[in-house]
């Protein structure tokens, strides 16, 4: 098809779309078509800078808003916060960014429209936010941006390293403009997921402020209208709804900041640790566990399931389910649909048992019990090394009801036979599990995978002990499989 | 005829034809395409040793005459179509220009495309393969819908070859450019493979993602040479230069050797003169493969649908059973079937140890799976390409290889198997696509904004695209911003709102409720929804009946259940067809031609339930759903010097009857689905006041077939002609004119007659293109 009949299907189509919706009023081609004329950038940064307060710069690659937001104090200690797993160094500066943008997708065409940032200037937190006036102008703002970050900065975000970060490399990339150099990347979701999650109905950063630190944001714009307001603004409509947004944005860097602090003041410090709760703890000693601090790993375990503690083993025991916020034990259904896909609905009767396939893989969002962190300390011990102490541990569990005393057995049995060679106890610790599971099976709660690995478990050894039969004579006694296992205290401390 | 013990195919072959009059009566010609030599070259100089050992070592020392072609084009710097049968080895055309540009420079990047993911992953593993054997430590990755995430990203980053399809492009790659600006900033080499599959809408859509695609190159600064291959068709060279808005030079010298190969048409025995009716092409096929089966010849039978294959598969194996022969060495192949399962298949094939198989198009394309003794297409697979695609699969280099193919009763299979010649003799056959139809061309333009801002008077398809990007800033998602850029300024992602394979974006989905959880049957676009899914209509879905209990036309929704019927239910569809505008118009042989534009309305009014077996009206039912309608181009001709000089009633059944023949023989001729056009006859039309026949596009805007039909207009009234005179039938058949209304009228006859008055060469013109559409308006630019 030649231009010209390009042409004539492009009027026939306009006419066929006016005659059937009424709608669009003829237009010449090339008619500008947000509000008559094309505001220029100035025009929409000065407007945009005497709604919000702020200040047009501008730079050579083109005008950029600026506002500074009132300091904060916030005071921090840096060394002490150094100690936990994935945090910077103390010499490093660190700048908190969040980003707000004119859609969810990384992809090309989303830019960020507000960029905010935040950082420590002693125990001040200072704020800058820029914005950008118009597309045209993106450059004034990547390299505005650009020369607040120092390159020996660590970056503080909130699910940065998936979505603000990716989108400006982007955004530099489709500019020409090479991203910013940092030291470090410090994203705070995942630790938020691995410690507190089991405590919160789900992990938003406006969820980790109402359910964490406790305050309240008031007339705040919700995140899904921000790109609306502000694709409005720049076809022609008015500056002042962008305020929220600007607002919403400085809380956002704010949170990242006050949740810092809290983390540096409750978490960093061992003796305050010590004192979190036990799911807290739990995640916390997977968080060392990652990055090879077993002994932190394990202190944080101790910690959880000393006794005496406040809020220990035993409330802990009653931890409620992750959808069940609220203290007094009633599901918190305030924002909750009365059906959701990912939770059944509540007609009464028994509360459903988490299973032991849950339990052990233990998702971030199921609640941590004593049970569960018993079985996270008998792993850590095996990781360490220490298989005495592991499989004591495992005894303490064996002695409990339920699946998980079979499971216990099981590693129980897996300790003697591969680390400790008493293959006799192996044994022993496996025909345990057995009767558990035997007994399960006559209740009708048999499990036949478990029990097909228990069979093949016995005969492997079976056929091993045959092999071994002289050399296993001499060696250990099967004593300690046929001992009632000790009590905790015995084992706690070591 | 019982033969087990193993005997030649040319033996097994002329058993057949002299002593099975109950198979040989059916063959309607018989093709003997001697044997061709292999034609060689040497490995270019300029190679890179490495490659060159690597090649060695899968013993390739010399290459084909089109391979080295290819190559050297290539090197020069041009792009290339190369047009090779199956089996010539067409892999090492493209693969050695890639391969060779990142010997050169590791840091070079090549893209290849596939039309399916199962293609794309059987290529990488090739081409891994003579990589390896090259010792060119060259990473070559599948970049579909099944990558893991965590090796998206090192792909995106170190894949040198990278191997997708055309949707992949479109809604991941495309959108998320600067993720892969390492392939971009480097791309040397874009491999487009299977060329003929890109036509219709689905070849328009890619034609506008390869626009994207260069354009995206452009502003990184990369300048890849195009490699294109194609099946036989037509028109190779034109369809590459719309899909891809290049120049480039065509290779279509085989050099590939062949052995001797009989290529039959069969079709089954006439059961029912009166009605046309035919025996099955299932059994039939099945007949025609058996002997074979039991001399041992490897062969492979090949379906139309999975039901089909399914049904052949089982009456083999049980005829084989019966029999005593090879029935375990007989299997099916067909999508559904695990990866795992398939390999195996095609292990087992290429070593002998499988002797049958039975198949969908499935095994039609790029898949090894060695080369086989006989190949039994039962039904044309609906273009010449796929037809030589899949006769391709028989043929030894030394010996003798029988291609048989069974038609159905569809009037395409019908003027297939008796005209030879259009298999055989030529390549009548041509693939058209419209990259600049308008609903596909803003939609793409959409997306393009998105990528990349336009720049003012930035050219994008036909044109300057500032019109069109005018034309979308109407509706809000993009804006023109002071610098007099085009910016993309909306929450949406558009490549998600585009759907490659389909014209039309919006489909109705159909929910079955019958089990505890509803489930998603399948999805009808809206055209078809009004007369499949209408409230109470009886939906047909794998050959069980579902009630529609409600169709929630605003939420494109219909809700059925399952139920047991012994009707079924016929929608009456009333089209009205109006002309816009009028592209080029010429007298023909009693009338004129036309080509332009119209809007069809469609309306269902009502619908009938019809009695199994008898057909019989046991009700009916009115419908209350909203008119549709559909701008779109077509293509029309008028007999005004019949007005007048005919019976009313006559002069319908003629438009009717010719109308049919010519919509058959215009889909066999364009490659396309007889759905593709619509038909509406007028008696007297209001626009030309006289006799007419449209063609109309069933995709909005067009996709050109309308523009192509006007060019062969002679041809289709000659096509049309012969296939109602060579059609066996007494008055008009399915096959031919179309189901009989009334059985006393003979629509054969007065469709004859209608096709010999518009029959003969176009009026001389003095200047042949003449026929000037009105002036073009001025393009105006912001």
């Amino acid at each position: 098809m030649s231009g010209a009949t390009l042409d004539r299907r492009l009027a026939n189509y306009r006419a066929a779309i006016r005659s059937s919706t009424g709608a669009n009023p003829d237009r010449g081609p090339g008619d500008r078509v947000d509000g008559g004329v094309a505001r220029g950038s100035i025009e929409l940064g000065e407007r945009l800078a005497a709604a919000l307060d702020g200040e047009l710069i501008l730079d050579p690659g083109g005008p950029v808003v600026r506002v500074e937001p009132a300091t904060v104090v916030l005071p921090i200690d840096r060394d002490r916060l150094t100690d936990l797993p994935g945090l910077p160094p103390p010499d490093a500066p660190l700048v908190c960014l969040d980003t707000e943008t004119t859609g969810l997708a990384t992809a090309s065409g989303t830019v960020a429209f507000l960029v905010g940032l935040g950082w420590w200037e002693g125990d001040r937190f200072r704020q800058v936010q820029l914005l950008l006036p118009d597309h045209p102008a993106e450059r004034g703002l990547l390299g505005r941006l650009a020369a607040q970050i120092p390159p020996e900065a660590w970056l503080v975000t909130y699910n940065g390293r998936g979505f603000d970060w990716p989108l400006l490399v982007a955004r530099y990339r489709m500019a020409r403009l090479p991203a910013p150099e940092h030291a470090g990347h410090l994203d705070l979701l995942p630790f938020v997921r691995r410690v507190f999650r089991h405590r919160m109905t789900d992990a938003r950063l406006q969820t980790v402020e109402t359910e964490l630190l406790g305050t309240v944001r008031h007339g705040d714009v919700d995140g899904w209208q921000i790109p609306g307001l502000y694709l409005d603004f720049l076809r022609g409509g008015e500056a002042w709804p962008l305020i929220d947004v600007v607002r919403h944005n400085r809380e956002d860097v704010r949170s990242l900041a006050r949740l810092l602090c809290r983390i540096d003041a409750d978490y960093a410090d061992q003796s305050a640790r010590h004192a979190q709760p036990l799911g807290d703890l739990a995640g916390l000693a997977r968080a060392f566990g990652r990055v090879g601090r077993l002994d932190d790993a394990l202190g944080c375990l101790d910690a959880a399931l000393a006794p005496g503690r406040t809020g220990t083993a035993e409330s802990a025991r009653e931890e409620p389910l992750p959808y069940d916020a609220t203290a007094d034990g009633a599901p918190d259904d305030r924002g909750l649909p009365w059906w959701h896909p990912r939770q059944p609905a509540d007609v009464g009767g028994r509360a459903p048992r988490p299973s032991w396939a849950r339990i052990v893989t233990g998702r971030l969002d199921s609640p941590w019990t004593a049970e569960r962190v018993t079985i996270e300390r008998g792993r850590l011990l095996r990781r360490m090394g220490r298989h005495d102490e592991a499989v004591a541990t495992w005894l303490e569990l064996a002695a409990g009801p339920g699946a998980v005393a079979i499971q216990a057995w099981i590693e129980v049995a897996k300790l003697r036979e591969h680390r400790l060679h008493d293959l006799a106890g192996a044994r022993d610790a496996t025909t345990r599990a057995s009767g558990l599971a035997e007994r399960r099976r006559r209740l009708g709660m048999g499990d036949p995978l478990v029990e097909r690995t228990i069979a093949g478990r016995l005969e492997r050894l079976r056929r091993r002990l045959i092999a071994a039969e002289p050399a296993q004579a001499a060696t250990r006694s099967t004593a300690i499989a046929t001992e009632p296992p000790p009590p905790r205290q015995r084992v706690a401390s070591p | 005829m019982r033969t087990y013990a193993p005997a030649q195919t040319e033996a097994v072959l002329r058993t057949i034809l002299e002593d099975e009059p109950s198979l040989a009566r059916g063959v309607t010609h018989h093709a003997v395409i001697p044997a061709r030599d292999a034609e060689w070259r040497e490995l270019p100089e300029w190679l890179d040793p490495r490659i060159r050992s690597g090649l060695a070592a899968r013993g390739i020392e010399r290459l084909y005459a089109h391979q080295a072609e290819a190559i050297e084009a290539v090197r020069a710097g041009r792009d290339v179509v190369v047009v090779t049968p199956t089996a010539s080895g067409k892999t090492l055309c493209y693969a050695l220009p890639a391969l060779q540009a990142i010997a050169e420079d590791p840091a070079a990047r090549a893209l290849f495309l596939f039309p399916t993911k199962a293609l794309g992953q059987d290529q990488t593993a090739e081409i891994a393969e003579l990589s390896v054997a090259a010792a060119l430590a060259i990473s070559a990755a599948t970049y579909d819908g099944d990558t893991p995430a965590p090796i998206r990203s090192a792909i995106r980053s170190a894949g040198q070859i990278v191997v997708s399809n055309p949707d992949m492009l479109h809604s991941a790659i495309l959108p998320h450019h600067t993720k892969w600006f390492q392939l971009f900033e480097q791309l040397r080499v874009i491999v487009i493979d299977e060329l003929h599959t890109y036509r219709g809408v689905f070849g328009s859509h890619v034609a506008n993602v390869i626009r994207r695609l260069l354009r995206l190159c452009a502003h990184y600064g990369s300048k890849p040479i195009i490699v294109c291959c194609s099946a036989t068709i037509a028109n190779p060279l034109e369809l590459a230069t719309m899909l891809t808005g290049r120049d480039p030079i065509l290779v279509d010298r085989n050099g590939a050797p062949a052995g001797e190969r009989h290529v039959l048409l069969v079709e089954p025995p006439l059961t029912h003169a009166a009605t046309g009716a035919r025996g099955s092409n299932l059994t039939l096929a099945h007949r025609w493969a058996m002997p074979f089966l039991r001399a041992g010849r490897q062969t492979v039978i090949f379906g139309r649908s999975r039901v089909a294959v399914e049904i052949m598969l089982s009456t083999l194996r049980e005829a084989l059973r019966q029999d005593l022969g090879p029935r375990s060495r007989v299997r099916g192949y067909r999508g559904g079937y695990l990866p795992t399962e398939r390999r195996s298949i095609e292990k087992g094939l290429r070593e002998g140890e499988i002797l049958g198989v039975v198949a969908t198009n499935a095994l039609e394309l790029g898949v090894d799976i060695g080369r086989l003794d006989v190949s039994v297409l039962a039904g044309y697979p609906g273009s010449v390409a796929a037809t030589w695609q899949q006769i391709g699969r028989a043929g030894r280099r030394g010996g003798t290889s029988v291609a048989v193919l069974v038609a159905s009763a569809a009037p395409v299979d019908r003027y297939v198997v008796h005209h030879p010649e259009f298999l055989l003799g030529g390549q009548a056959e041509e693939a058209r696509l419209d990259p600049d139809n308008l609903h596909v061309l803003i939609a793409h333009l959409r997306c393009a904004t998105f990528e990349l801002p336009f720049e003012p008077g930035e050219v994008f398809g036909p044109a300057v695209a500032d019109d069109l990007l005018a034309f979308i800033a109407e509706s809000g998602h993009i804006r023109q911003a002071e610098d007099g850029r085009w910016y993309w300024s909306s929450e949406n992602f558009p490549a998600s709102e585009v759907s490659l394979r389909t014209a039309a974006p919006e489909n109705v989905v159909i929910i079955d409720t019958t089990p505890d959880r509803p489930r998603v049957l399948g999805e009808v676009d809206l055209f078809s929804a009004q007369v499949l899914v209408h409230e109470r209509a009886i939906y047909m879905h794998e050959s069980v009946q579902y009630y529609v209990d409600r169709l929630e036309w605003h939420e494109r929704k219909a809700y059925v259940h399952r139920v047991d019927v012994d009707h079924y239910t016929y929608a009456n569809r009333a089209v009205t067809l109006k002309p816009l505008d009028v592209f080029a118009e010429s007298p023909a042989p009693g009338g004129r031609r036309v080509h332009g534009e119209v809007m069809v309305a469609s309306l269902v009014t009502l619908f009938k339930k019809l009695k199994f077996g008898t057909d019989e009206n046991v009700g009916w039912g009115p419908i209350d759903l909203p008119e549709l309608e559909l701008q779109t181009t077509a293509y029309w001709l008028t007999a005004e010097r019949l007005a007048g000089a005919w019976r009313r009633n006559d002069l319908d059944v003629a438009l009717m009857g010719a109308g049919r023949a010519i919509q058959t023989v215009a889909s066999v001729l364009l490659m396309g689905d007889p759905h593709d056009l619509g038909l509406v006859t007028q008696v007297r039309s209001p626009h030309h006041e006289a006799p007419t026949i449209y063609l109309y596009e069933a995709t909005p805007g067009g996709i050109g077939l309308s523009s192509r039909l006007w060019d062969r207009h002679v041809e289709l009234i000659e096509a049309a002609t012969a296939l109602i005179r060579d059609c066996g039938c007494d008055g008009g058949c399915p096959a031919c004119t179309g189901p009989r209304l009334e059985p006393d009228v003979d629509a054969r006859g007065l469709a004859l007659r209608l096709l010999a008055e518009l029959d003969g060469p176009l009026p001389e013109i003095p200047d042949a293109d003449a026929v000037t559409p009105p002036a073009p308006v001025e393009v105006v630019h912001a």
